[in-house]
């Protein structure tokens, strides 16, 4: 009783300066009091560079590439602000004891997380420590401690500071995995005709998947990360293909006849929707990730394309139909009822749904038609309340969005440097860069983690 | 007889559209001199201003954007107090101001005081951003990673008690939780005519997954909008990531309160 009236005596008193975040102890269990209304900040983190902990001359190449990817990694984050290296205190850091506290949570670095670590190549291997401080927390400053060891390359030491920045942006932001590891497929063509690639989320890493020598489109990857769909053309007609990552080539996918494009994955792997004009106009179909118990969802006039299915339930799709004249975005349940219009005016495709099941990215012309400016740009949707977004501004015409795992960050398709490329941006439109340079790159697809 | 009237009839005819022809080649010519004399005074200075009206033009409809959440804050940056400060004034007490009592007063018996566990935390206003340091205390240049300020409010953990450390020994997880809730708070599902409302406290426990749970009202901000949202922004939330491994409870109980501020 005692100890609940001192509790209450402190909220009060806590209450009065709107400081209510207390603890009380009960038999096994914390409490812990927080609140919101106080906006959502950064978090200030310091990231000087590892130290070499050997005298292997390899280690300042080493060091060199996996300093970068780590910088950049979690600056790509989107939960972090990274303070300046020119306001960090002198001397390298390269374990606990090297760690002053207060020169580093103290202005002029006023940081709230220090990252440090060494890294060691020795024979063949290289191994990497590293940590994760909370400097304003001298008692227990300690959030993470890891160490790795993998053949010294600066492609494993590259993979190493992905997951060592993936491990920092799970713990600090939520739970919410890091996109360090994850990878975006797109479209490349360069020589006449079009190919499925792949390339690590920044950018780094462009590899071609197919080799096919025809035009290949709108790739889709699994959500375990096994196999990519895609639009293909055969000579005579656009079906759908299947490439396994675990054979590392084609696998045998019926085909349905007509033009069949858009896969689109089911959050648990086992279906494709898909667009079909097998019976004459497009229509969306669904069918067994194997090909089987193909069937019909929507039946209008005009066309209906680019189907999405909601990432969080599986039991909706956005789509595109364009059964009242212009393209729009539509929902629908994955048994064809409850369509619903999502936009009212103007020319919007390629919607995505994003992981969390609460928005829809799409690229939209807001005002379409003689004398409209005629600009394409990006937009996010709260699908509950149908409130929109306009991420993009200026920016030539971008389109295909598509939405990393974590909800943080949307690629999509972009002409404004002069050719069609590849960028990415934060979801709240901000941050926006391109991935890709050279020959003509689109229709970006983010694998699902 | 009659076939010449008739052609008298042709003849009248002719001579009208001849008059025609005439007033309007006429007409034509008085338009082509009027236009060259009334316009030769023009020259080439045709864009310049006077004459004409400019066309209002209105940008681009209002888009609506999300305001920025993150509030502009004034920490001052020194240790120090402030040059000026002021003292609170001495209290001077009257010596001979003794109450008298009256007389033939019935006392009244008391109502009955509610005990410590019936007793709910009262919502207290918000206080208005003040960008000057109140007496006594320094601007704060740095806090603590567990605490938090914003808009004149600062908030941190505090621990009363052995045993539940779990907020100053674990302020990381605090903070990712605190902020993971802010993100999944979508102010519009408020209602639209509320300008500002009590404080909503809600509930729930975290397990060892970081799964919440156990998402209650603790105290409602009697705005019914505004105590559904705060508990949706809970519900949206999977997971605020797996608990310190290195936490020795299977769980952790948390009050997290909301104020609404339009």
């Amino acid at each position: 009783m005692n100890r609940v009236l001192e509790g209450n005596k402190l909220r009060i008193a806590l209450m009065i300066s709107t400081v209510l975040m207390m603890a009380l102890p009960s038999a096994a269990q914390d409490w812990i009091k927080t609140g919101t209304g106080l906006g959502v900040e950064r978090i200030r983190i310091a990231v000087p560079d590892f130290k070499a902990s050997s005298q292997d001359p390899r280690n300042s190449d080493l060091l060199r590439m996996f300093n970068e990817t780590l910088w950049n990694d979690l600056n790509n984050a989107g939960i972090f602000e990274l303070v300046s290296k020119s306001f960090y205190p002198l001397g390298q850091v390269g374990a606990p004891a090297d760690v002053k506290f207060e020169s580093w949570s103290a202005p002029p670095p006023n940081s709230a997380m220090l990252v440090f670590g060494n890294l060691a190549a020795s024979g063949n291997n290289v191994t990497v420590q590293g940590w994760l401080d909370d400097v304003k927390n001298t008692a227990n400053p300690q959030v993470l401690a890891k160490q790795y060891t993998d053949v010294a390359n600066n492609q494993q030491v590259r993979l190493i500071a992905h997951k060592f920045a993936d491990e920092i942006i799970f713990r600090l932001g939520g739970g919410i995995n890091g996109i360090a590891e994850t990878q975006i497929y797109f479209v490349h063509g360069a020589t006449g005709h079009k190919e499925i690639w792949g390339m690590d989320y920044d950018g780094a890493n462009q590899h071609p998947i197919t080799t096919l020598g025809t035009i290949s489109l709108s790739p889709h990857i699994s959500p375990d990360g096994s196999r990519l769909a895609f639009s293909s053309f055969n000579g005579s007609s656009w079906e759908i293909r299947m490439f396994s990552f675990d054979l590392n080539r084609l696998v045998s996918f019926p085909r349905f006849g007509g033009t069949n494009t858009s896969p689109s994955w089911s959050p648990d792997g086992t279906k494709l929707a898909f667009s079909s004009s097998r019976s004459g106009d497009s229509e969306i179909y669904i069918v067994d990730q194997s090909g089987g118990n193909l069937h019909r969802l929507t039946n209008s006039r005009g066309p209906d394309v680019s189907p999405s299915w909601n990432r969080k339930l599986g039991s909706e799709l956005a789509w595109v139909s364009g059964r009242t004249g212009l393209p729009r975005i539509y929902t629908m349940g994955t048994d064809g009822t409850n369509v619903q219009e999502m936009i009212e005016q103007g020319y919007g495709v390629s919607p995505a749904w994003s992981p969390n099941g609460q928005f829809l990215v799409f690229s939209w012309m807001r005002h379409y038609g003689a004398g409209a400016p005629g600009s394409e740009d990006i937009y996010i949707m709260d699908v509950a309340s149908k409130q929109w977004v306009q991420l993009t501004h200026d920016g030539g015409r971008n389109d295909f969005p598509s939405w990393s795992p974590d909800g943080r960050h949307i690629v999509f398709q972009s002409n404004r440097s002069g050719s069609l490329q590849i960028w990415t941006m934060l979801a709240d439109g901000s941050n926006q860069k391109p991935l890709t340079t050279s020959g003509n790159n689109s229709e970006p697809d983010w694998s699902w983690k | 007889m009659d076939s010449g009237e008739i052609f008298f009839e042709h003849d009248r005819w002719g001579k009208n559209l001849a008059w025609s022809a005439a007033l309007h080649a006429g007409f034509t010519l008085f338009v082509v001199i009027y236009a060259w004399i009334a316009g030769s005074g023009h020259g080439t200075n045709w864009g310049a201003g006077g004459g004409g009206s400019a066309m209002g033009v209105t940008l681009v409809a209002n888009i609506p954007l999300p305001a920025n959440p993150a509030e502009t804050k004034s920490v001052l940056a020194t240790e120090s107090k402030g040059l000026s400060q002021s003292k609170p004034q001495e209290k001077t007490e009257e010596p001979d101001a003794v109450p008298i009592p009256e007389k033939n007063v019935k006392v009244k018996p008391k109502p009955p005081q509610p005990t410590a566990t019936q007793r709910k935390p009262q919502p207290q206003p918000v206080e208005q951003a003040q960008n000057q340091i109140p007496y006594g205390e320094g601007g704060q240049v740095s806090n603590h990673y567990s605490m938090f300020s914003a808009a004149g409010a600062t908030g941190g953990i505090a621990v009363s008690g052995g045993g539940g450390d779990f907020g100053s020994r674990y302020a990381w997880y605090v903070q990712a939780m605190t902020r993971k809730v802010s993100e999944n708070w979508l102010k519009y599902e408020v209602d639209p005519r509320i300008q500002s409302a009590n404080r909503v406290y809600i509930t729930f426990d975290i397990d060892r997954t970081g799964r919440p749970s156990h998402i209650q009202v603790e105290q409602s901000s009697n705005v019914p909008s505004l105590d559904t949202s705060a508990v949706r922004a809970l519900q949206r939330i999977d997971t605020f990531g797996p608990l310190p491994s290195d936490y020795a409870g299977n769980h952790v109980s948390v009050e997290y309160w909301f104020d609404y501020k339009r």
